[in-house]
Formats: C-alpha cells, sequence, structure tokens
C-alpha cells in the first residue's frame, strides 16, 4: 500500500515530462474524482466557480508547475484594468488601460516565447555568438494570451460588460478544457454562460462523451500511431527517398489535423458534459476548396481571433483592394508567428497570406468559372497541394530541411516503392486512407452516429468506449505523445 | 449526484476499472493477437529506483582485449531503436572498412528472436564475423520477465554460437523489471552494454531516442569498445554529424 500511496503522489506531483492531456490515464481518474463534486456544486454557482478553479489551476500547475502563478496574475491585472476602463471617464484613459493590459500580455508572451528568437536574430546581425536565455515556456501561454486580449479589447469597445468578480474572469480564462490547446475562448461568447448555464441536459453529456471518443480515436490512436513513420522521415530529410518523404508528407498533413482536431474535440465535449459550450473549432477542413474556405474551417477559434482582433482593425476590406492584400498578408504572417518563433513559421503564415491575397486577387475570374465536379476537384486538389506543401515549413525545423524534403519529393520519387512500402507499412498506410475515407463523409452521418449512441444503451456506449480504450492501448507507444499544439 | 451524471460516471468508472484489472493479470489473446495492458498496476506498484552502489552498470574493471584489426562483417539486428543507431554505425563501418547489415524487426522481443528461425536465417544470408544486438526496448515492463523470457534469450544467444557480439542494452525511460538484469546474466563479460542510466533527447513518443541522441548513443558504445568489449574490433570514430545508410536494411513488420 505504501509503495501505491508513493506512486500517485508521484503521479500527481508536476513532471515536466508528463504534461496531463486529456487522452492520459491520470486525467480520466481525476476527471472521477472532478465530476461527481462538480455535480454536486453545480447549483450553487460561486461554489462552483472556486471548485473549477482549483481543479483548473491544479491542471494547469501539472503541465507548467509554479506557472500556474502567472496566469492568476494576469487574469488580476487583467480584471482590475477591465474594471478601470468602466470607471475611468475619457475614452483617452480608457484606452490606455486597454493598452496597459494588452501591452502587458504581449510583453510577458513575447519574453518567454520570442526573447531567444529575437536574441539570436540580432546576435547573427551583429555577428556574435548566440547564448539562448534558460527559458522555459508555459503551456498554453499563446491560447491564453489571445484571451485576455479579446476579452479586455471587447470591455473597451463595449461589446462586453466586464465580469463582476475576479472569480469569473478567472474562471473563463483558466477554464481546463480550453486552457493549455484552445479553442480560443471568446469573452462575449461564454462569460454569458457563466450565468445563465445549468446542469447538462442527458444528451449533452452524452454527445460530450461521444465528442471525447471521436478525439481520442483521432488524438491518441490515429495521429499518434502515424507520426511514428512520419517523425523518422522529418527527422533524417535527406535518409528517405520520393516516394517515402511524400508518404511522410501526406501522413504528417494528416496527423496535424487528427492530432488538433481530436484535441479540440476532447476539450468541446468535457466542456459540454460540464455544461459549457465552446465553439467549434474545425469543420472538415480538408474537403476545401479554395484557401479562404481553408482557414474558415481550420483552427477557426484562431482565424476569427485574428480576423476579429488584427485583420479589421487594420482596416479589414474597406480601404481600397491593394490594402486588403496587405492586411491579409500581415494578418498572416502574426498568425505564422504565433505558431512559433521560427522563420519557418513566419514564412509558412506568410505564403498562406500570399495564397489568400492571391485568391481573392483572382476571385472575379474565378467566379466565372461554372462550377462543374471537375472544376470542383481541380480546385481542391490545387489547394490542398499548396496547404500541404506549406505543411513541410510547419513541421521542419529548418528551411535547409524543408528543402531537402521538397527536393527529394520532386526529384527522387519513385512509385516502384509503392509494394514494398504497402508491405512494410500496412497498418500505417490503412490508417491514413481511414481518415482521408473518414474525412470525406459527410457532416449529416456524423450527426445521425452521434444520435444514434446518444439514444443507444448504456452498455452498448460501455463497450464502445472500453473498446476503444483498448485501441489506444494497442497502437500507443510507452509514452502518451505530447500534443502537438502544446508547444504554441 | 445530479441523475444525468450517474450514468456517464458509472461508465467510466467501469471502464478504468476494467482497464486496471485487467493490467494485473497477463495479456490475453485473441485470434492470435495479444491485447495489451495499460500497465497501470505496474505503474502503481512499482518500487521506487534505488541506486545499486556495488553493480553501479556494465563499466568494471576488465582486461582489455587486443584489439581486432580485421575488416568485418558486421550484422545489427533488434527492434525499432535501430532506426536511430543504424545511420551512425554504417558511417562506423564505412569508416573503417566494415560491410554492415541490418534488419529492423519492428516491435519485436527477445522471445520472438528466439522462438524462431528468422535470425538464423539472416546469419545464413549475410554471414557475420561481428554482431550487434539491440533488444528489450519492447520489453521494459514484462512481469516476471525472469521467467518468461530467460529460455528465448538463451535460445537467441545460442543460434549466434561463437560469433563475438555485442547486446546493447535498451535505452530505458523508465525503470524496468529486469530486462537489464536477464541480459546481462545470460551473456558474457565484456558482451552487454548497458544503456540504462544513459540520458537521451527522445523523440515525440519519449521512447525512441531522437536522431541525434541515437548518434551520441552509437558513439559511446564504440568508445566503450576498445577498453571493455570481449572482442573489440576497429570502431575509429568517422567524423561528427556522418550518418550513412548500412549495405542493406531489412524490415520486418510487427507481429499484430
Amino acid at each position: 500500500m505504501e509503495v501505491i500511496f508513493y506512486n500517485i503522489c508521484r503521479l500527481l506531483r508536476y513532471d515536466p515530462g508528463s504534461p496531463m492531456i486529456f487522452s492520459s490515464g491520470l486525467f480520466w481518474a481525476l476527471f472521477l474524482v472532478f465530476l461527481p463534486v462538480f455535480a454536486l456544486l453545480r447549483d450553487n454557482r460561486k461554489q462552483m466557480v472556486v471548485f473549477v478553479i482549483a481543479f483548473s489551476l491544479y491542471f494547469y500547475y501539472k503541465s507548467s508547475g509554479l506557472f500556474f502563478i502567472l496566469l492568476v496574475c494576469t487574469s488580476l491585472l487583467d480584471w482590475n484594468l477591465s474594471r478601470l476602463i468602466t470607471v475611468v471617464k475619457t475614452k483617452a484613459a480608457k484606452r490606455w488601460c486597454m493598452i496597459a493590459s494588452i501591452v502587458t500580455s504581449l510583453s510577458i508572451l513575447g519574453y518567454f516565447k520570442y526573447a531567444n528568437f529575437f536574441l539570436w536574430n540580432w546576435d547573427m546581425i551583429v555577428s556574435r555568438n548566440f547564448q539562448p536565455l534558460d527559458i522555459i515556456l508555459p503551456v498554453g501561454i499563446s491560447f491564453y494570451t489571445f484571451q485576455s486580449i479579446s476579452y479586455i479589447v471587447d470591455v473597451y469597445k463595449g461589446r462586453v460588460a466586464p465580469t463582476e468578480t475576479w472569480l469569473d474572469y478567472l474562471f473563463f480564462l483558466s477554464f481546463f478544457p480550453a486552457l493549455v490547446a484552445g479553442p480560443i475562448v471568446r469573452a462575449d461568447y461564454f462569460l454569458p454562460q457563466i450565468k445563465t448555464s445549468s446542469h447538462a441536459t442527458r444528451e449533452q453529456v452524452y454527445q460530450g462523451l461521444w465528442m471525447i471518443i471521436l478525439g481520442i480515436i483521432k488524438k491518441s490512436i490515429i495521429a499518434d500511431y502515424i507520426a511514428q513513420y512520419n517523425d523518422l522521415i522529418f527527422q533524417t530529410p535527406g535518409g528517405y527517398n520520393g516516394f517515402e518523404s511524400l508518404m511522410g508528407l501526406i501522413g504528417y498533413v494528416m496527423q496535424i489535423y487528427c492530432d488538433f482536431s481530436g484535441y479540440s474535440d476532447m476539450a468541446i465535449g468535457i466542456a459540454l458534459i460540464m455544461g459549457f459550450k465552446l465553439s467549434q473549432n474545425f469543420n472538415f477542413p480538408y474537403k476545401s476548396h479554395n484557401l479562404s474556405d481553408f482557414w474558415r474551417n481550420w483552427h477557426i477559434s484562431l482565424s476569427t481571433w485574428l480576423r476579429d482582433y488584427v485583420y479589421i482593425p487594420l482596416g479589414g476590406n474597406r480601404k481600397g483592394e491593394l490594402r486588403t492584400y496587405l492586411n491579409n498578408f500581415a494578418t498572416m504572417l502574426i498568425g505564422g508567428l504565433w505558431h512559433g518563433a521560427s522563420w519557418c513559421f513566419v514564412l509558412w503564415g506568410g505564403l498562406h497570406g500570399v495564397g489568400l491575397a492571391v485568391h481573392k486577387f483572382c476571385r472575379p475570374w474565378l467566379k466565372r468559372i461554372p462550377d462543374t465536379w471537375s472544376v470542383k476537384a481541380a480546385s481542391w486538389f490545387v489547394t490542398m497541394t499548396y496547404v500541404s506543401l506549406l505543411f513541410i515549413l510547419f513541421r521542419c525545423g529548418s528551411l535547409d530541411d524543408s528543402c531537402i524534403i521538397l527536393k527529394n519529393i520532386l526529384t527522387n520519387f519513385d512509385i516502384a516503392y509503392l509494394v514494398p512500402f504497402i508491405q512494410v507499412r500496412l497498418v500505417w498506410l490503412m490508417m491514413v486512407i481511414f481518415i482521408i475515407v473518414a474525412h470525406s463523409l459527410p457532416r449529416s452521418w456524423y450527426d445521425r452516429m452521434r444520435d444514434w449512441f446518444v439514444d443507444s444503451p448504456w452498455g452498448v456506449k460501455l463497450l464502445i468506449f472500453i473498446t476503444v480504450v483498448q485501441f489506444v492501448i494497442q497502437f500507443m507507444s510507452e509514452n502518451v505523445a505530447p500534443f502537438i499544439y502544446f508547444q504554441f | 449526484m445530479r441523475k444525468n451524471y450517474i450514468g456517464l460516471w458509472m461508465l467510466l468508472a467501469v471502464s478504468l476499472a476494467a482497464v486496471t484489472l485487467y493490467s494485473c493479470f497477463d495479456p490475453i489473446e485473441i485470434f492470435g493477437i495479444e491485447l495489451r495492458s495499460s500497465g497501470i498496476a505496474d505503474r502503481l506498484t512499482q518500487v521506487p529506483d534505488s541506486v545499486d552502489d556495488e553493480n553501479p552498470d556494465s563499466i568494471k574493471r576488465f582486461i582489455p582485449a587486443p584489439l581486432d584489426t580485421a575488416s568485418h562483417n558486421i550484422l545489427i539486428f533488434g527492434d525499432s531503436m535501430l532506426e536511430g543507431l543504424n545511420p551512425r554505425l554504417a558511417a562506423y563501418a564505412a569508416e573503417n572498412g566494415h560491410k554492415l547489415n541490418s534488419v529492423i524487426w519492428y516491435s519485436s522481443t527477445s522471445e520472438q528472436w528466439g522462438s524462431c528461425d528468422t535470425l538464423g536465417v539472416f546469419l545464413r544470408r549475410f554471414k557475420p564475423t561481428f554482431i550487434f544486438i539491440s533488444l528489450g526496448g519492447n520489453e521494459l515492463f514484462v512481469k516476471d520477465i525472469a521467467q518468461k523470457r530467460d529460455k528465448w534469450v538463451k535460445s537467441l544467444l545460442k543460434q549466434i554460437g561463437d560469433i563475438p557480439y555485442i547486446w546493447i542494452g535498451p535505452p530505458n525511460w523508465k525503470p524496468d523489471t529486469g530486462i537489464n538484469d536477464l541480459i546481462k546474466a545470460n551473456v558474457p563479460e565484456g558482451q552487454f552494454f548497458l544503456s540504462n542510466g544513459m540520458h537521451f533527447d527522445r523523440a515525440k513518443d519519449g521512447a525512441h531516442p531522437t536522431r541525434a541522441s541515437a548518434a551520441l548513443w552509437m558513439d559511446s558504445i564504440a568508445r566503450w569498445m576498445p577498453n571493455h568489449a570481449a572482442h573489440p574490433i576497429k570502431m575509429n570514430k568517422p567524423a561528427d554529424n556522418v550518418s550513412t545508410r548500412p549495405q542493406s536494411v531489412v524490415v520486418l513488420q510487427p507481429q499484430r
């Protein structure tokens, strides 16, 4: 018993190598403790808020250690400044309060995420040896910083009233389902739910469970399994031929979708079980026929945030055609930089910006082309090829490696490798084909499956859940793979 | 608790209990597929590490054997850890005039290699004069490992016979249940490189060393060999960052 107690205590402590993610056994066990207490306190709003905050901060502590204090301090400053905005009379003073909050949030983000990047570039310019600062990036800082900025801007613009208590704001900022990897929750959508939402209905509870199951299948079975081969390709770009590299790229395109949308599904499902609705984050993005469409359906919470808090304030499409393109480009550059402190991410964002500008520029001509099946197929192919090729930049740590992979695909491709590849990587291939087929299904099919699951007997649900869990165990490597978007 | 949550809570609790309970027993096979267990029970009952001062690792006082300067026909076989070791070992082979053939059997264990003639086939095909084994990574958490795997380890080594070899121990990412001790007990002195305790940068799966780390791992093995291996062969270090491909790489699918 002593050993078991010791091991449980060790599991509950902060371990930098094992952040808590929804698909881990530890979270599952903790959620079993959390759920009955939450259900008991749900009718008393204040107690519920305090309990969820405590759990959320522990969740954050498990992933980022003492950085949960930074989260608390950020929320305290933001909340006080938001209250100040409503108290001060002049517009200029309100504006200064908003600027102070944004500058503080961005400074913290800038220090933790971009300090080494800027220092490295500076040292390159002045030809000095680069000595990186010993900085640990707090998990999810990019997500909650964007949430805090949207809150303060919305309060300043009068779109949202500041929360009555600091606890309500801390609840919003630290809400554990969306804390470390989104979706980026918007104050105007979420804050009213704290006051008005009640117990989740039976339908919501099992819809939430359905979302979690879908998320587990995507993240823990498919993404984690296919990642093993993709990692080999991207870690040694020169060690594989064009065919293997292309397979690695296709695998990565599927992996990042399954990884991120799977985690988002789990977050949305857990929130739904608690009676809170988070906005949809992915809507079959790989069915898109153009780049604008892709960004409307990929990481929706980020793209709408960038639209509302960067693109529109820059002038959006209200200042002429050329300025629209520039605004698009600048917004995507910022979007790229948000993903990581590296020129690869900047280039990735910039090239998406170029693609969006080109699509906008060509739209008048494109509209004249009849919308036949073949045109749709060609549009889809061009869009997906562009998106996939840009994912090389996203995955590779350097431009050199990106060029090697691209060169391999273009110049060293031999279809003769197909048969040996099938023989050796059959399970991998089946998984990739499965996700491609599953992604192509109409949304109505998923809605029907969800409704069937909700209405199915309890025993069937149990059987499905245990089967999925066994699949996870069957396919997993020894450790739960960290979530790709943790690094952002 | 509200009625709406009771069903869900029961479902989560029953499934967690089932998965935990299953991890207390030996895995069962259905249609030839072994249903892996979650390892929850092992994790909870794992005795904390303690440092064995008397026997810290395989680096002991050992009279170095004379260096064999001949060119060798090297075979390396084992599990997926070869993905990392291969490129750097190939560079060593190229630098020192050896030939290298590699057989990767993904997810393989000593039981699989010891219980069939696969190794025999490759010994006959490649006729190696020196062998590296990299096995054990998939057996770190096997319960009662000494009883279960001892005969397979012995069988595997019997197939190798008199060919000089080095067994590269698994790069533990968690304490093992005895695989390193088992290998050590079966392998003569100077033929087992204990990797446990070394620091590795891990790939995203948390288990495999990254390419760079695996290259350093191979460098450590090569550095260890002249003074500690029972049959040291020429392993002069190639230039840093040089990695090549073995002469041939045979890939065997995992047994699922």
